[in-house]
């Protein structure tokens, strides 16, 4: 019935854009994300894979170009990356589904972004070595391309991997995130020593050079 | 369990309830058991606990569970009169749609008012700018209702220094600390501050034939599958059902309540899950749809004889909408604290409850540890990460790798101060699904509160840095632009010129009309108000019985 135009006004990206800004901690935000077309996309992906249907909306020169963004967002380097969680499946199903409304947008990045790798390295941008891909993105970084990417790569790396993303809980493992439906005490390291116990090893405790 | 009786929607039940959350489902289980019959209308669909899940995804795809948009029920939000309200994606006014209500979805922190929060006026004076004033009750008063809580749907905590006084102990024992509360309580505790027990209204043991918390992490925004928070949902309203006396009616979506020649409160039209609307009579009427949701039907229910809507005499039905502030301060430590782990808040600072002069400005709050959105991947990824990463590559990659295991957040809440220039009203354009005047949602935070928030947050960097964290960021102060707390819209008073109810929930105008949920309340506490919300329907319950009993219904 009557809702009216301005019901479409608020974008895809005004909602990450308030998350970034967001001081709230009322718990509202919490469902800030696409989510529900995510879910559907996710499903489509799995479907997909499963008919041996690669890509579905991409062509193959697309997403091969989109994998190689996604692959400098998170690199694979001594673990597993964007490209070994699968993300451009997600990414295939979304600009089919809840992204429809800006694959266009996405296309028109991807090819803007090719004719910026020829006419700077003389070859499209997946086939730039990654030094001077990473040299090619602060030119993008602030286009609505580069935040609808990096949104989906995000998605794609962290849903639950039964969606489609996350192949083999690699995103999770990243992070340190363990799905288990439940858990005893202690949970972590600092209520683990005033308990006056050792964290068991399963709790993420390797260090990381974070510099 | 009894059958569930099928009123007809021509005789008069004793009572219909409109919302089923904290409240209705409250007043729904005290009526029924107290002989009277009760239809609950709810707007939601009816999920059990089976239905919950730990998907990020799958929960919000179910397009009921949020009020606004996704739900076919937009509403506009501003910040001041003077702008053009815009819709924005996430609902101004964010509620659980189902039975059970926000109780379901909520991270179930409990806190008790504290005297103070009932006589602030008296105490303070008047502000410049705010409508602050006394509440007809005080928390001698109150005090019964909320152990009642406590014991009726189970709270788990232990005393702290600043706690009012309670009738009987907590029914059950803390939550165990997690890495976060060891951390605010050393930081805290170098500082000289009083940290204590977060009391939250889930189960450290099974209570009442639930079983308990098992820890897996999955509170905030979503249903808890175990049953161990406790909802109205797993609460009372199975109780209410019990009695043979309650139907639950969900996908029940009220757009007006109409009243008789004799100006009461007679029937209750709504869109039933099919979309026809259908009209429930009554012998009296609860408003139990939350702070927002109330006002809207008070102000759709217009009529030749109470063109402002109903029980809105005193002009303030809608008024004083009153969301708590806040701040945010986030740290990484050194080794893990798995905060994605447990319930949100184990440990709490309440040494800044009370308004102090000193200060400069008038307000009071608390700060908590938890992992807020951080609690699961994806949204930790999207908004838990300092705002010095990288947006991408390599030093992307290693900050969400080092942050997720390590990361904690100290949230502060504050009082809102009561300010008319913050409210719901209709929107003059804006229409939901059935055609129904959208909520237009007018929200601005008093500089005092603002100033508390920034003041809070000042005190959590000192806290983290206190307990040793290696990196710390604090998230911009600003107004408020969402509310998950409801608050002030008709508030509770003695004198109809200055308020929508008097001090049992009767509206002043209409004798057979309640309203009864965040909206009676007169100030906003410190942030927590679910449990008063509780406590106000218990306390209602029993003085609306024994109107109806005395015949003065």
């Amino acid at each position: 019935m009557a809702s009216g135009p301005r019901q479409r006004q608020a974008g895809a990206m005004s909602r990450r854009a308030f998350l970034q800004a967001s001081g709230g901690a009322a718990g509202g935000a919490w469902l800030a994300l696409q989510a529900p077309a995510v879910l559907a996309a996710a499903q489509a992906a799995v479907a997909a894979r499963a008919a041996g249907q690669p890509f579905r909306h991409l062509g193959a020169a697309e997403a091969r170009g989109l994998e190689a963004v996604t692959a400098r967002i998170i690199p694979s380097d001594e673990t597993p990356g964007a490209r070994e969680m699968e993300v451009v499946y997600f990414i295939d199903q979304a600009v089919g589904g809840f992204m429809a409304a800006e694959a266009d947008t996405l296309r028109q990045g991807m090819a803007s972004l090719d004719a910026l790798a020829v006419e700077t390295g003389g070859r499209p941008f997946a086939d730039l070595p990654p030094g001077a891909q990473d040299a090619l993105l602060p030119q993008v970084e602030d286009t609505s391309f580069f935040s609808v990417l990096h949104f989906l790569t995000v998605a794609g790396a962290f849903a639950l991997p039964t969606y489609g993303g996350n192949r083999d809980h690699l995103g999770w493992q990243l992070i340190g995130f363990e799905h288990r439906h439940a858990w005893a005490p202690p949970f972590g390291h600092y209520d683990a020593e005033a308990m006056g116990q050792e964290l068991p090893a399963s709790g993420h405790g390797k260090s990381h050079d974070h510099g | 369990m009894a059958e569930q009786p099928r009123f007809p929607l021509r005789e008069p039940v004793d009572f219909v309830i409109i919302g089923s959350g904290s409240a209705g489902g409250i007043l729904a289980r005290e009526l029924s058991v107290a002989g009277f019959t009760v239809v609950v209308l709810e707007q939601g669909r009816y999920r059990r606990t089976h239905e919950f899940t730990h998907d990020e995804l799958a929960i919000a795809f179910h397009d009921e569970y949020l009020g606004g948009q996704r739900g076919g029920d937009p509403q506009s939000f501003r910040h001041d009169a003077g702008e053009a309200a815009a819709v924005p994606e996430i609902p101004p006014a964010y509620y659980a749609r189902m039975v059970g209500g926000s109780s379901v979805h909520f991270s179930a922190n409990f806190w008790r008012l504290r005297p103070v929060d009932f006589k602030e006026r008296s105490l303070l004076g008047g502000i410049e700018n705010a409508d602050l004033a006394d509440w007809p009750l005080d928390y001698e008063e109150l005090e019964p209702y909320y152990t009642r809580v406590d014991w009726e749907i189970g709270v788990s905590g232990a005393p702290g220094p600043f706690d009012p006084p309670r009738s009987r102990p907590y029914p059950l024992p803390p939550m165990p600390n997690k890495s976060s509360g060891v951390l605010l309580e050393k930081g805290a505790r170098e500082l000289g501050l009083h940290p204590q027990v977060a009391p939250v209204a889930i189960l450290s043991q099974p209570f009442n034939n639930r079983a308990s918390c098992v820890h897996c992490g999955f509170c905030m925004g979503f249903g808890c599958e175990m049953g161990a928070k406790s909802s109205t949902l797993v609460t009372m309203i199975p109780q209410a059902e019990a009695t043979g006396r309650c139907e639950i009616r969900p996908q029940s979506t009220v757009h007006r309540i109409e009243t008789d020649a004799r100006g009461r409160a007679s029937e209750v039209l709504y869109y039933d899950a099919g979309g026809q609307e259908q009209a429930q009579r009554a012998k009296a009427v609860i408003v139990a749809a939350n702070g927002a949701e109330t006002p809207r039907l008070l102000l759709m229910s217009a009529s030749g004889r109470f063109p402002d809507g109903l029980a809105n005499g005193s002009g303030l039905v809608g008024r004083n909408l009153m969301f708590n502030a806040h701040s945010s301060t986030y740290a990484w430590f050194e080794q893990p604290l798995n905060d994605y782990k447990s319930v949100q808040c184990s440990r709490i600072v309440h040494d800044f409850y009370e308004s102090d002069p000193k200060r400069g400005f008038y307000g009071g709050g608390a700060i908590d540890a938890r992992p807020f959105l951080s609690a699961s991947p994806m949204l930790y990824a999207l908004t838990g990460l300092p705002p010095d990463t990288p947006r991408w590559g390599a030093g992307f990659k290693r900050d969400l790798a080092y942050g997720f295991t390590r990361s904690m957040m100290l949230a502060a809440s504050t009082t809102s101060l009561a300010m008319d220039r913050n409210n719901i009203t209709l929107d003059p354009e804006l229409k939901d699904r059935y055609g129904r005047p959208a909520m237009r949602v007018t929200y601005n935070d008093h500089p005092h509160d603002l100033a508390m928030a920034t003041f809070l947050q000042d005190w959590a960097e000192r806290i983290v840095a206190a307990a040793g964290a290696e990196k710390i960021w604090r998230k911009p102060v600003g107004p408020e632009t969402i509310g998950a707390h409801l608050l002030g819209t008709c508030r509770m008073g003695d004198d109809p010129a200055r308020a929508v109810v008097d001090r049992y929930h009767r509206s002043h105008e209409i004798p057979n009309l309640f309203i009864c949920d965040g909206s009676s309340m007169v100030t906003s506490g410190r942030g927590q108000p679910t449990m008063t919300i509780m406590a106000l329907a218990f306390r209602a319950a029993e003085h609306i019985g024994e109107f109806a009993r005395r015949g003065e219904i």
